[in-house]
């Protein structure tokens, strides 16, 4: 097991290389420029050069990115031009926040999806089946943006149970974590039904049934658990997601996150915050990846035996 | 089964929970929420000397020399009388006796002998650039010795940008100052600031020297003010009817009738500071054709865009400046306004042919332009609503929705651009200048105009005025002349719009400046 942790974890240094690249070229390729964002009207083109000077702007990309690079494996990820800070504060102001949203998201995807999934996979074929999906499928192809306008106005205008925006006090979490956990939702209960209707097939599982096994135990104990390894496929995936794809969600409730900082950044073109917050989401979907495998791994005694 | 009443149990929990807590939104006596306009968002420091972009919170923090009106008349701030010399080579001012900084340090003519080199070197320094040097006449007066006359030099003053801070706070600070703290002479004082979210101001109980646009001439009513950012106009729409804010400084004008609809809510409009307009590129065929440029300019209904678009608030826009600025005051013949009579002549007289499918044809090529804009739903509907307008008169038009930091260096590979709609907010004249000077082709001269009349009444308007009359005179003459080559066709002239809970606090009869600043909120009372 610990062997088969460091061989992933070896295996993510060329992938963290090339997604590097990746990120400092495609950030400098987008047309704009982060001079035009700071410079005032009546600046001279001396002026603007000066400043693309002082950024490091006017070098050539390949020793821009050196410098970033080297720079970045040791934790420091510059300045930021715009916003005039270190990346690295500005990643730690708006990180706390992402992950308080993404992690109650994710959990409340993970129960409400598994638990809609399995119910819906016990009484397939049945209006409780049919019921749950539709509802589920409705749910998730509403916009989050929509969604959370209209959770805004049940919740907080009509009810004024919990404020409109901000993240000023914890029941401001509730909305957007139901804006974004509903996404989550319909995925995860789908992959759940498939994966149990499947494993209801398996031997094993009839051969329970022929032992009299009551079948509540059968369905819960036994077909669930297998089920649950796409699950955690599934999950391991959204990670990332989930950090930086709630930006609707996080301009809707007017939170801060890496997602807004990311966006932000990159109409401001203000490089190194863009490169950062990215920089940021891929080692979460590498280091989302490699903890579901290691889940997986540990779940299912055939993955363990595959690696030795 | 298990797992779903698992998850209405915790979902029950956490709304019994969020019951028993509540929102939190109450407001307290002498504490007042404001939120700031969508494009003070993410402001990133109150370094009113090195920033390039600045948030309300800033003039509540600091004290300029002089501030305007909604006029845009001048009043003395941290100055209580100015004059300048026949020849404008000298300013004197002389200074407001008894004003300190948040941190004790004594405001004097020593403090303007240090501030005004501070902007050398900065992208600020444009607005000292015509200051040789600073002299200390007494312990109260100073006396600016120019370069060159700069009649504009009270605007200058007044800017958002020349807040002065602690000379003392500033140096010890250095690079830090405004990002970790900010030290003026304002009403209020910084608490925190939090960017992207909010910013927490203390009332200055030591303050005694606002200017007289304001009636409170003591320390702010409201006692803690807090100014959140919320970019998305729904929500704070939303926070302002719930009485989660107390004011909305900027309300987008589709907003309006839904707020004035709300009994709770009261809505004010203030002169707006800005143009919507279309660019014309006159080096690409056919724009290079004045008469065709004529023609797309009178092909646009002003008056339909603000009829239909903005529900009536705001202004047609028949020339470049808004109307407040004197020099937007040109003879009327030259204002551009919808005429399509004339617009179809001017095609047909230039050889283009109606088509049979309503665009026009010369030598065999359509009359088919591209039409840039970026996003964001205003200049959507109005770049469609434009569209419309050119091929009522046989003007084809392709729409490109470009995002607003892509959108400039498309401009500035020169001969892409076409027609573009694009709107600026700035109070003064010089405005045609960074619009329209040839030095500046591409971007921000998105016409790519340069033209050798043009560039000789821009000298003038520019560098060669004594006074303020001079000047305005100078800048007329230039704008009038970029007016008759129709270099660009204008739309719209926004108003600004704020809206307050009348529940929670109460605004003064009128409000004063040219936007919802200090010399409003010190007038501010929380009922």
């Amino acid at each position: 097991m610990i062997s088969f942790f460091i061989k992933r974890l070896l295996l993510l240094i060329p992938v963290f290389l090339a997604v590097s690249m990746v990120i400092f070229m495609i950030v400098h390729l987008v047309p704009g420029d982060p001079i035009d964002n700071l410079v005032q009207i009546n600046s001279t083109p001396e002026q603007k050069a000066a400043l693309a000077a002082k950024y490091g702007l006017d070098k050539p990309l390949y020793q821009q990115y050196a410098i970033w690079l080297g720079k970045a494996l040791s934790g420091d990820l510059g300045d930021a031009i715009i916003l005039r800070r270190p990346v690295v504060d500005l990643i730690a102001l708006n990180l706390p926040h992402s992950l308080a949203l993404g992690a109650l998201a994710l959990a409340f995807s993970t129960v409400v999806g598994i638990g809609a999934g399995a119910l819906a996979a016990i009484y397939k074929d049945s209006l409780i089946d049919r019921t749950t999906m539709t509802l589920i499928l409705l749910g998730s192809t509403v916009p989050g943006f929509w969604l959370g306008l209209l959770l805004i106005m049940l919740f907080a205008v009509q009810l004024g149970w919990f404020p409109v925006s901000g993240a000023r006090s914890w029941d401001a979490l509730v909305l957007p974590v139901l804006t974004v956990g509903l996404g989550g939702v319909a995925l995860v209960a789908r992959v759940t039904r498939v994966a149990m209707m499947e494993t209801a097939r398996k031997d094993f599982v009839m051969m329970l049934h022929a032992k009299g096994v009551p079948p509540w135990q059968i369905e819960l104990r036994h077909v669930l658990r297998h089920a649950l390894l796409p699950v955690v496929t599934i999950l391991s995936l959204r990670i990332g997601w989930i950090l930086g794809g709630a930006v609707t969600v996080e301009f809707v409730f007017a939170r801060p996150g890496l997602g807004s900082l990311l966006i932000t950044s990159l109409n401001q073109r203000d490089y190194p915050v863009v490169q950062g917050s990215l920089l940021m989401l891929a080692i979460a979907v590498m280091l989302g990846t490699l903890l579901g495998d290691v889940v997986q791994a540990a779940m299912d005694p055939r993955v363990r035996e595959r690696i030795k | 089964m298990r797992f779903t009443t698992k998850s209405l149990i915790l979902s029950g929990s956490l709304l019994a929970s969020a019951m028993a807590f509540g929102p939190g939104a109450a407001v307290w006596a002498q504490e007042a929420t404001f939120v700031m306009p969508s494009d003070d968002v993410g402001a990133p420091s109150y370094d009113p000397i090195r920033g390039t972009k600045l948030n309300a919170a800033t003039s509540l923090i600091y004290d300029r020399m002089v501030i305007q009106d909604a006029d845009q008349s001048f009043h003395g701030q941290l100055a209580t009388e100015w004059e300048s010399s026949d020849d404008g080579l000298e300013w004197t001012f002389k200074l407001r006796p008894g004003v300190t900084f948040h941190d004790g340090e004594p405001f004097n003519a020593a403090t303007i002998v240090w501030w005004v080199p501070q902007f050398a070197g900065t992208e600020n320094a444009f607005m000292t650039d015509a200051i040789e040097s600073v002299e200390v006449v007494d312990g109260l007066t100073v006396k600016f010795v120019m370069k060159n006359p700069d009649p504009n030099l009270l605007s200058n003053m007044s800017s958002i940008f020349m807040g002065i801070p602690s000379p003392k706070a500033y140096d010890a600070m250095g690079a830090d100052y405004g990002v970790t703290n900010a030290v003026g002479s304002g009403p209020f004082t910084l608490q925190s600031f939090t960017i992207g979210q909010e910013t927490v101001l203390a009332s200055n109980e030591a303050y005694a020297w606002a200017s007289d646009l304001s009636e409170n001439q003591g320390p702010p009513h409201i006692k803690t003010l807090t100014l959140r950012e919320i970019s998305e106009a729904s929500t704070a729409f939303l926070e302002l009817r719930t009485g989660g804010v107390d004011m909305l400084l900027s309300v987008p004008t589709d907003f309006l009738p839904q707020l004035e609809a709300e009994d709770s809510i009261a809505v004010g409009t203030l002169p707006g500071t800005g143009i919507f307009y279309i660019p014309i590129n006159t080096t690409v065929a056919p724009f290079t054709d004045i008469k065709v440029r004529e023609a797309a300019a009178l092909a646009v209904n002003q008056k339909e865009i603000l009829d239909n678009l903005f529900g009536g608030i705001g202004a047609e826009a028949n020339n470049f400046l808004i109307s407040s600025l004197l020099a937007a005051d040109v003879d009327p013949k030259l204002n551009i306004s919808y005429n399509p009579d004339r617009s179809n002549k001017l095609l047909d007289d230039a050889g283009w042919a109606m088509g049979s499918d309503g665009v026009r044809e010369k030598d065999g090529t359509k009359l088919q332009v591209a039409l840039w804009t970026q996003n964001g739903t205003e200049f959507k509907r109005v770049t469609e609503v434009v569209q419309a307008q050119l091929k009522a008169v046989g003007i084809g038009a392709d729409i490109t929705v470009f995002d607003s930091a892509t959108i400039n260096d498309q401009y500035r590979k020169g001969n892409e651009h076409q027609l573009a709609v694009r709107s600026y907010s700035w109070a003064n004249a010089d405005i045609i200048d960074w619009f329209f000077a040839g030095s500046r082709l591409g971007y921000p001269n998105v016409s790519m105009w340069n033209d050798p009349k043009a560039e000789e009444l821009n000298k003038v308007a520019m560098t060669g005025s004594r006074t303020w009359e001079e000047r305005v005179a100078n800048f007329k003459a230039y704008h009038e002349y970029v007016l008759g080559q129709f270099v660009f066709a204008p739309i719209y002239q926004p108003v600004q719009s704020y809206a307050y809970s009348k529940d929670n606090i109460t605004l003064p009869k009128t409000v004063r400046g040219t936007r919802v600043q200090s010399q409003t909120i010190v007038d501010i009372t929380v009922n």
